[in-house]
């Protein structure tokens, strides 16, 4: 897919100056080359274990931004290896801190900063529909069922891939038109809409959104690629009963009180400032992270509340990040199942999500993923505190990197440049992105199986010595 | 005083009416050193009525009765709210946060918050540069030690000492005012039981004073921060709090007393029964020290990086880390920019202190926070559900130590750590919502939740909750104070019995 992506953008290249194209294209073609022979040769085992699955997705991920980074080290995009290696990642992991200039590059790099963010939104989304519930957790919520001869997004794995491609393509060509409509060029409006629908972020330059048009075309884009695949496949099929979907009916419950809760200030009702902060905000639900200038009176717990939504997320099945809003719910009413057990004691208390009675071993992955979320963040704040960051700049740095939500805004509403972080502040936020874009449980699974790999590598070899110096374990 | 024939069964009436007259007894106490030494004596003495003739009312006029989970909630939070109410009064009465151009409402918001911090045990404080706790008579100072040390062991496991005919709601009661899960029985009767428990902490209370009036504190003092460091509460009769003394040996005696008073008294009290400590075979209070000597380790090397010397930043680390991993909250600040004064260091060093406001100590103790317990617990519970993952039909148990965690309980603790989670959370937004900033927010609602004290930015350790907190904002953290301190579900689910009662009247007219 990379060398893929590579080749395209060293195609797009030749329709500028074209100074890319060469590094681009063979490279490119070397990838996608090695790629083919790997996939021809090697076949894989009769019946893979859900977690070798799991952990293979990881180190896909992880070899996905080695090879982006690459293209920029070979471009001359980035003139460090830590700098290629934050794009790389901030890329695919859709999170949007970027520390290159789009302005300096030419427009096949352009187009493989933008690429990069939608192959990262589409393995976002085989994460989410496919590779957890069918080889982790959550299996229950996965939409499978064809009865009334409704035909499902996920029936098997194979069947949840093609139906994402179907969505996501035509999706990311409806959001081009509009950026076309609303006045973009034709690589400028497909670059952005890349980002969209990926809940990706990269802008090509400043003022990117000037245009109030533009600005609703990304409103309407960040609020559909923030939405559940499930619930887009149920419009596309025609199946109703979209107005009993709680999580959508979160989803957008959450933008409406972060646009009435920024505008409590406000002394008028001014559309202009309305629509802002409503980008602002879909910006923040979606963790897209596109930038937009605030209100000159921002109040003190707007950041508080834009951190919260963050943190919180898009819905479930979506390409967003953040802790997602199916989580939620159901930690919500884990609380409320504690309250009433508190009162009665011996109670069976089923918990019921989407119409479902969430099973007990998936609740318990879901509060387990809370504690995971809440460790990453809490790790990686410290981390980028210790490498210089004050308190609240670090705590709002590492939730943005975990939920994968793009540029991260100070206190007083101004967005902070990553560059003007040190490096490693920077190196120290990338394994939250990645944690963060792969539902931080196949990180985590990924991690434990290195681990055990090591340990068991090392066990043999002490055994080995054992043997050798005519001891015994 | 004869007791009248006919009364009133309600547990919750008996329970704060007796709470009520041994928070006057304080009261009493502290007005006679008041008296004696400064000039609100007669202030108190009124509180102290005040608060005697609704106690005694009470206790004459109800009896204990059985009583099912909901009614022991509302039993307990309906005790520790009146407690509070009763207890701002001396603060009211002596005009102690009286200043000009302060309105009664927020004389009272302070009054109230001072009450709650203190019987709460958080420490956290309205005396600040604008009303020096210098400038307080002797009486309120010892009344603020004493609603700390009332606090502590448990309002409510002190009313059960006296109070036998409670049976089995005791053990209900206890359970749902003691810090952990559930009460441990120390003898075969809750009244025994929580004897024992206040035996162990007077104890540990004296034993402290001793000590300190040894490292040279005067016994006024020493009495009074014996007092807090038993009950972890972290008031000192000073502004600069143990920073006033700029002494390692008085730093020791109130980081050990500290520690003792986070680890559980049940060890304590099965050390005393076997004649030699047993704490170290117990994994929860192995975790607490692994916890506080690791995080001093870190933030010493992390002040040593930063440029303090390594005496001072060990002195400096030993003492924060230890004062609010115990959830203690004294301060050996000397004064703003001071060594001891942690919102001046660095990022990384103040956000393990922030970690540490969530952990608090060990189970049966008197220290708040989440508990290293549940930690364990909990970590352990996502070990297993990951291995879960790698071996779907492996049946793996949470450990806890050399035994099996039983599953209820397990679920249990991830049920209160969700809630813990969101109510941090939405704290947060609700404090900031009322004009503070993210770190002081987040730093308020986490320390007021634990039960810790100081919070960070504008309301550390040199500073008083008036700089970093609007008025409605310090009635929100008081709320916290209490929902913390009752391992929150009393507070929170306090209404659902007065809420049944009055559905059941209304459905059977």
């Amino acid at each position: 897919m990379v060398g893929g992506l590579a080749v395209c953008s060293g195609l797009i290249d030749l329709l500028g100056h074209g100074a890319d194209s060469p590094p681009l294209l063979i490279t490119g073609s070397g990838m996608g080359l090695l790629g083919a022979l790997l996939f021809g040769r090697v076949t894989g085992p009769d019946k893979a274990k859900p977690v070798d699955i799991i952990a293979a997705t990881t180190l896909t991920m992880a070899l996905g931004i080695l090879l982006v980074a690459g293209l920029y080290i070979m471009t001359g995009a980035a003139q460090r290896p830590d700098d290629a290696l934050f794009e790389a990642t901030t890329g695919l992991t859709t999170t949007a801190m970027s520390v290159i200039d789009p302005m300096d590059l030419g427009y096949g790099l352009r187009f493989l900063r933008a690429g990069s963010q939608w192959v990262g939104g589409f393995a976002a989304l085989l994460i989410g529909i496919v590779i957890l519930p069918f080889f982790g957790f959550g299996r229950e919520f996965a939409d499978r069922s064809s009865s009334d001869g409704y035909r499902p997004l996920a029936p098997d794995e194979m069947s949840a891939t093609r139906n994402i491609l179907r969505l996501y393509v035509p999706g990311t060509g409806l959001i081009w038109g509009g950026y076309m409509l609303a006045g973009k060029s034709a690589l400028d409006g497909l670059l952005l809409a890349m980002s969209t629908v990926s809940t990706g972020g990269f802008t090509n330059g400043a003022n990117e959104f000037a245009d109030p048009s533009v600005q609703w075309v990304a409103i309407v884009g960040m609020l559909l690629a923030g939405s559940s695949m499930v619930t887009l496949w149920y419009l596309v099929a025609g199946r109703g009963g979209l107005h009993r979907q709680t999580g959508l009916a979160m989803y957008l419950g959450l933008h409406l009180t972060g646009v009435l809760l920024l505008l409590l200030p406000s002394t008028g009702v001014d559309l202009a400032a309305t629509r802002r902060l409503l980008f602002v905000v879909a910006a923040s639900v979606s963790t897209t992270g596109f930038p937009m200038d605030v209100p000159a009176r921002w109040p003190t717990a707007a950041p508080v509340l834009l951190l919260l939504l963050v943190s919180i997320g898009a819905m479930s099945g979506s390409a967003g990040g953040g802790l997602q809003i199916r989580q939620h719910r159901a930690l919500m009413k884990l609380a409320l199942r504690e309250m009433a057990r508190q009162l009665h004691p011996r109670a069976v208390l089923k918990v019921r999500l989407a119409g479902r009675v969430a099973g007990e071993e998936t609740l318990r992955q879901i509060v387990v993923l809370q504690f995971l979320f809440v460790a990453v963040t809490f790790l990686t704040a410290f981390l980028v505190a210790v490498f210089g960051l004050d308190l609240s700049g670090a705590i709002s740095a590492a939730v943005h990197a975990t939920a994968t939500a793009g540029p991260v805004r100070g206190l007083d509403g101004v967005i902070v440049d990553p560059t003007d972080w040190p490096r490693s502040v920077r190196l120290a936020l990338l394994p939250a992105m990645v944690f963060g874009r792969l539902s931080i449980y196949p990180a985590v699974v990924a991690v434990a199986a290195l681990l055990n790999l090591l340990r068991d590598k090392a066990r043999v070899k002490r055994r080995y010595k054992a043997r050798k110096h005519g001891g015994s374990l | 005083m004869k007791r009248p024939t006919t009364r009133w069964e309600t547990t919750t009436g008996q329970v704060t009416g007796i709470a009520l007259l041994f928070v006057s007894a304080g009261m009493f106490g502290t007005a006679v050193i008041e008296s004696i030494a400064g000039q609100e004596g007669t202030a108190m003495m009124l509180a102290a009525l005040v608060t005697l003739l609704p106690g005694a009312a009470l206790w004459l006029w109800t009896r204990p009765g059985q009583i099912d989970r909901a009614a022991v909630f509302s039993a307990v939070a309906g005790t520790w709210i009146v407690v509070s109410v009763f207890g701002a009064l001396p603060y009211l009465f002596a005009g102690t946060f009286n200043r000009s151009g302060i309105g009664f409402p927020v004389v009272l918001a302070d009054a109230f918050f001072e009450a709650i911090s203190g019987f709460s045990c958080t420490g956290s404080t309205v005396f600040g540069s604008h009303n020096l706790i210098a400038d307080q008579g002797p009486g309120i100072l010892m009344y603020r030690q004493f609603t700390q040390w009332i606090g502590g062991m448990g309002i409510v496991v002190l009313v059960v000492t006296v109070l036998p005919a409670l049976r089995a709601s005791g053990l209900g009661l206890i359970g749902a005012e003691a810090p952990g899960e559930g009460g441990d029985r120390l003898a075969p009767r809750m009244a025994q039981t929580a004897r024992r428990f206040w035996y162990l902490y007077a104890g540990l209370t004296g034993l402290i004073a001793v000590a300190l009036l040894a490292v040279g504190m005067s016994p006024f003092d020493a009495v009074a921060h014996a007092f807090t460091t038993a009950s972890t509460g972290g008031f000192s009769t000073r502004d600069a709090s143990i920073g006033y003394w700029d002494s390692v040996a008085v730093e020791m005696v109130i980081m050990i007393g500290l520690i003792l008073g986070g680890a559980s008294f049940t060890l304590h009290s099965r050390s005393l029964a076997a004649r030699r400590p047993v704490h170290h075979h117990n994994p929860e209070f192995r975790g607490y020290i692994g916890l506080l000597t690791g995080a001093t380790l870190v933030v010493t090397i992390l002040l040593v990086d930063d440029g303090m010397g390594v005496t001072r930043a060990l002195r400096s680390a030993a003492f924060n880390v230890v004062t609010l991993g115990t959830s203690g909250g004294f301060g050996n600040a000397t004064g703003p920019g001071s060594d001891g004064d942690f919102v001046r260091w660095a990022a990384g060093p103040q956000l393990i202190l922030l970690i540490l406001l969530m952990t608090g100590g060990c189970t049966g103790s008197t220290s708040g926070g989440v508990k290293v317990m549940r930690l364990i617990v909990g970590i352990s519970h996502a070990r297993r559900t990951l291995r879960t993952i790698r071996h779907p039909r492996a049946v793996l148990p949470v450990r806890h130590g050399t035994g099996v965690m039983a599953e209820p309980m397990v679920e249990r603790i991830a049920g209160f750590m969700v809630v813990y989670g969101m109510l941090v959370v939405s704290g947060t937004l609700v404090v900031a919502a009322l004009g503070t900033d993210l770190v002081t927010a987040m730093g308020g609602v986490i320390g007021s939740l634990g039960n810790m004290g100081p919070a960070l930015n504008k309301a550390g350790p040199t500073a008083s909750f008036v700089d970093g907190f609007s008025t409605p904002a310090r009635l929100v953290l008081a709320f916290l104070m209490l929902v913390g301190r009752l391992e929150l579900f009393p507070m929170l689910l306090m209404l659902v019995a007065p809420y049944r009662t009055l559905h059941d009247r209304v459905r059977s007219r």
